[in-house]
Formats: structure tokens, C-alpha cells, sequence
């Protein structure tokens, strides 16, 4: 059927209408005469058949000797659609430019990209690439591939292998960085003290500690000594310490440090609320030039707040043309005053204390107590607060010893 | 006289194994349920619309009554009835 089916499409179908006095007669000459009808269907008084191209000029007869009219009323088929196409010659020959055209644009490299790149600059990388011919729009054929590789792999001695892969219109850089072993600093150091605070603990792994658990140290005291105990010499009778060499010391040196901290807060809580009315200010940029469409007056209120809206084209491949917009809203503000308890005074300047405490205390310091108390004043209308932490921390700061 | 040629020519294709429509001129009638209806061996059409077609055959005529009759795939040796069949008459 499928075979029967092609071939029909190659050799043309014509869909005709036959009309006369007696269709069946049509019909059986053309049995006879060997002509192939088939999808005969009745229309009202018609009948409608498909017959294959070459048959088709073979009907004359058939349709004469039955008396019958033929129409064709459709053609479909490899014949027609090639007429079609000569018909439109500029259609033929825009369908051969496209596939000239992706043949010739896909041939040509648009796109390098470096994967794999860690401390090595994906820069360099792309400069000797393209010192080796391998830069956007080259000719795919000319990339030498090999000799790219070796060249990058001669040129960065930190990189271990590198792989030039084309795919498509895309060159992709593959490089897998060297681990280079760490250089510890060797350089000879003190350890000295970072905060005030009394020692809890001190363990000195390298260098001679100074100060012993219980010590009251102020920041910058040194703690351990960056000198190592060279074993002691003796002469027979005196044992003489040998001066020390200088190292870097080590250790692990934990105090207990006390933080105080001040939180005031009145009786009258401010609150801020927008009343609704506003102005805005646009501007657009363009390049380097800068243009304002609507100019607002600062300060446009008494009290007010800005809002700033950045608008931004994508930006266009390396491409350093800017165009952008901003909005700057100017709400106005009012100010309501709201009177409060004395314990949610309280509470106020307790938050704000702890709030001021909180970035002086780093995040590995374990806290012992927190206390807060409140402070008698003056003025009235005013709650201050007072917050003492206490806490155990590191304080070890390694600092190299300059000669 | 044409009986007993008849007669003789069945014995023969009884006899040599040949099938019995060849020798006979008789038409093959194939039926797929009620939607195609494939007879070979006739002699042409003799009325079609789409709900009768009448074939004729060496001997008499068929008739086939059905909805939506269509003659798909006609040839020399072959009618295709397609459509809904739903009554065959052999009319001598």
C-alpha cells in the first residue's frame, strides 16, 4: 500500500469529476482499457475518482464513447509540485542560498569558550589560543587543534592538561589546573594578645609562653614568644641557656574577655508612615550623556523618603554601551509619636545594646553571662541600659616579629 | 452439452488439484467484515451509487446494498467496495 502510495505520489494523482447520463459506463471501459480508478465516490449525480497522471490522457476515449464530461477538480503529486517550482524560480534559489549560507556561517568559529579555570587567568589562556590561531571568526579548518594544546600547555606551567575540543560553531578550552602544595608562612612571629582579657587556657605548640592561665593581659601584650629552647648546653660545671632561634609560634590561647554595651530609648516611640504623596525624578542615560525628563526640587517635603528604580537594557555581548533609566520616587513622610510603658522602653534599649553588642562579639566566641541593668538618669522620658557580656574566646594574634 | 463439459472440466480440476475458480471462471468474493467487500473475476459495473452497487459476473449479477458505498482501488480483474455493507444478493 505504502509502495503503491509513493508511487502514485511520483507519477501524479489527478482527482476528476465525471458527469453524464451513465458514469458506469465510463467506468467499465476504463476497466477495460486498463486504466487504474480508484476512491470512486458518488456526489449527488456525480462521480469523483482519482486517476494517476499518465492514465489520465488515456480517459479521452473512454469519456467519448460513454457520452461523460471530465473535469479535473484537484492534481496532487511530485509532477505538479515541480512545476510549482519552476514556476518560482527566486523560492528555489532562497531555499539553495539558505543551505549555502549555514553551510558557509557553520564552517567559521563565533564562539571560544574556557572551562576549568580556577586562580589561572581565563585571559591568557584566550590571548595564546588566539596568538595560535584560534580567535572568533577563524576558519574551522585552520584550527590546529594539537598544536594549540601544546602551546598553552608550554606557555602556563600551572596547568596540568588542556583539551581544544570544536563543536559546531562553539571552540571549547578545557583546562585542569595543577594543585600547587600551600606555602605556609615561615616568616617568624610573636602571638600577642588581640583583646584585653584574662588567660583561661594556653597551650603554646611552637615558641615559649609568656604568660600562664590566670594572667590579666592587655591587647597587644605578647603571649607566646616566636623563640624556640635550644636544649641546654653544659660545660662541666654552669648549664647555660643557649639563645633561642626564632620561629614562628603556635599555640591555642583562650580568655575571658568582658563586653559592656549602652542602650537608651525615650518614652515616646517615633513612627515613620508615608501620607501618600510623592514626586518623581526620571533620568536616562545613554552612552555618557545623561538626560533628566523631569526635574523634582531636593528636598521636595519636609520629611521624606527615596525610592530609587534602576532600569537596564541587557546588556549586549561585550558590548559597553549603557542605556539605562532611573526613577528616583520621593514619598513624603510623617512623623507619629505613640507613648510607651516604661518595660517596653526597657525592652527597646535592651535590643538596641545587645544590637551593638552583637558585631564586637565574634561568631566562635562561647558567651559565659549576659547581664543587663538599668541606669538611673537624669532626664526624664529616657531609659538607659547597660549590658555586660562575658565571654571565652581566642584571642591569639599571630603577628611577624620585624628585625 | 454445456452441462456435461461442465461436469467434466470439475472432475479434471478435482482430479489435478487446480482451484476450482480458475477453471471455472468463477469470481472470488473476499469479505472483511462489513467494511470491504473484494471481487475478482468480473465483468464490470453495472450501477453504482453510494448505497447500491451491482457487479456484473459471468453468470448473473451481485448486488450489494450498504451506506456509503466508495469503489476504491479498481482494476481490470478487481473491485474494491469500501464503505458500510450490509446485504449481498446473487441474482441469476
Amino acid at each position: 500500500m505504502l509502495t503503491r502510495n509513493l508511487a502514485n505520489y511520483t507519477t501524479g494523482v489527478v482527482r476528476i469529476k465525471i458527469s453524464g447520463i451513465f458514469p458506469e459506463k465510463f467506468i467499465n471501459l476504463c476497466l477495460n482499457g486498463g486504466i487504474m480508478l480508484w476512491g470512486i465516490k458518488k456526489v449527488g449525480e456525480d462521480i469523483y475518482a482519482y486517476v494517476r497522471l499518465p492514465d489520465f490522457f488515456a480517459i479521452r476515449e473512454p469519456a467519448f464513447k460513454s457520452h461523460n464530461k471530465v473535469r479535473i477538480v484537484g492534481v496532487r503529486g511530485l509532477p505538479f509540485t515541480l512545476k510549482r517550482f519552476k514556476q518560482r524560480k527566486m523560492m528555489l534559489a532562497g531555499a539553495v542560498l539558505f543551505f549555502i549560507l549555514l553551510e558557509v556561517l557553520t564552517s567559521y568559529i563565533w564562539f571560544i569558550d574556557i572551562d576549568g579555570v580556577k586562580t589561572v587567568s581565563g585571559d591568557r589562556v584566550k590571548d595564546i589560543a588566539a596568538s595560535n590561531g584560534l580567535r572568533t571568526g577563524v576558519f574551522k579548518n585552520d584550527v590546529n587543534v594539537k598544536e594549540i594544546e601544546s602551546q598553552i600547555l608550554l606557555n602556563m606551567p600551572e596547568v596540568a592538561w588542556v583539551g581544544v575540543k570544536v563543536n559546531g560553531t562553539r571552540a571549547l578550552i578545557e583546562i585542569v589546573e595543577k594543585t600547587l602544595p600551600r606555602i605556609a608562612d615561615k616568616a617568624p612571629a610573636d602571638i600577642v594578645a588581640a583583646k584585653d582579657g584574662v588567660i583561661t587556657e594556653i597551650i603554646a605548640i611552637a615558641g615559649q609562653a609568656v604568660v600562664k592561665k590566670g594572667d590579666t593581659v592587655s591587647k597587644g601584650d605578647i603571649l607566646v614568644r616566636g623563640v624556640n629552647s635550644p636544649p641546654p648546653q653544659s660545660d662541666g660545671q654552669n648549664t647555660v641557656q643557649g639563645a633561642g632561634e626564632l620561629i614562628r609560634a603556635n599555640g591555642i590561647i583562650k580568655a575571658r574577655i568582658w563586653y559592656d554595651s549602652y542602650g537608651e530609648s525615650g518614652l515616646v516611640r517615633e513612627e515613620y508612615r508615608r501620607t501618600g504623596r510623592k514626586v518623581s525624578a526620571v533620568t536616562v542615560k545613554v552612552g555618557g550623556a545623561e538626560m533628566a525628563f523631569k526635574k523634582v526640587i531636593v528636598p521636595p517635603f519636609a520629611r521624606y523618603e527615596t525610592e530609587v528604580i534602576h532600569k537596564k537594557l541587557p546588556e549586549w555581548r561585550n558590548s559597553d554601551f549603557t542605556v539605562e533609566s532611573t526613577i528616583n520616587i520621593y514619598h513624603e513622610v510623617a512623623t507619629d509619636l505613640y507613648e510607651i510603658s516604661f518595660d517596653e522602653a526597657r525592652e527597646l534599649a535592651k535590643a538596641k545594646a545587645f544590637q551593638a553588642l552583637v558585631s564586637k562579639i565574634p561568631e566562635t566566641a562561647q558567651v559565659l553571662v549576659s547581664d543587663f541593668e538599668v541606669l538611673k538618669t537624669s532626664e526624664s522620658g529616657l531609659v538607659r541600659v547597660k549590658v555586660s557580656t562575658e565571654t571565652i574566646e581566642d584571642i591569639g594574634l599571630t603577628m611577624n616579629i620585624t628585625q | 452439452m454445456q452441462r456435461r463439459r461442465r461436469g467434466k472440466l470439475e472432475r479434471l480440476a478435482r482430479i489435478l488439484e487446480i482451484p476450482e475458480d480458475i477453471v471455472l471462471d468463477l469470481p472470488r468474493i473476499t469479505m472483511l467484515g462489513n467494511q470491504q467487500l473484494l471481487v475478482e473475476n468480473h465483468k464490470g459495473i453495472i450501477e453504482y451509487a453510494p448505497f447500491l452497487v451491482r457487479i456484473k459476473l459471468n453468470q448473473g449479477e451481485l448486488v450489494i446494498n450498504g451506506e456509503e458505498l466508495t469503489l476504491g482501488n479498481l482494476a481490470a480483474e478487481q473491485i474494491l467496495v469500501e464503505g458500510t455493507v450490509a446485504q449481498i444478493k446473487y441474482e441469476v
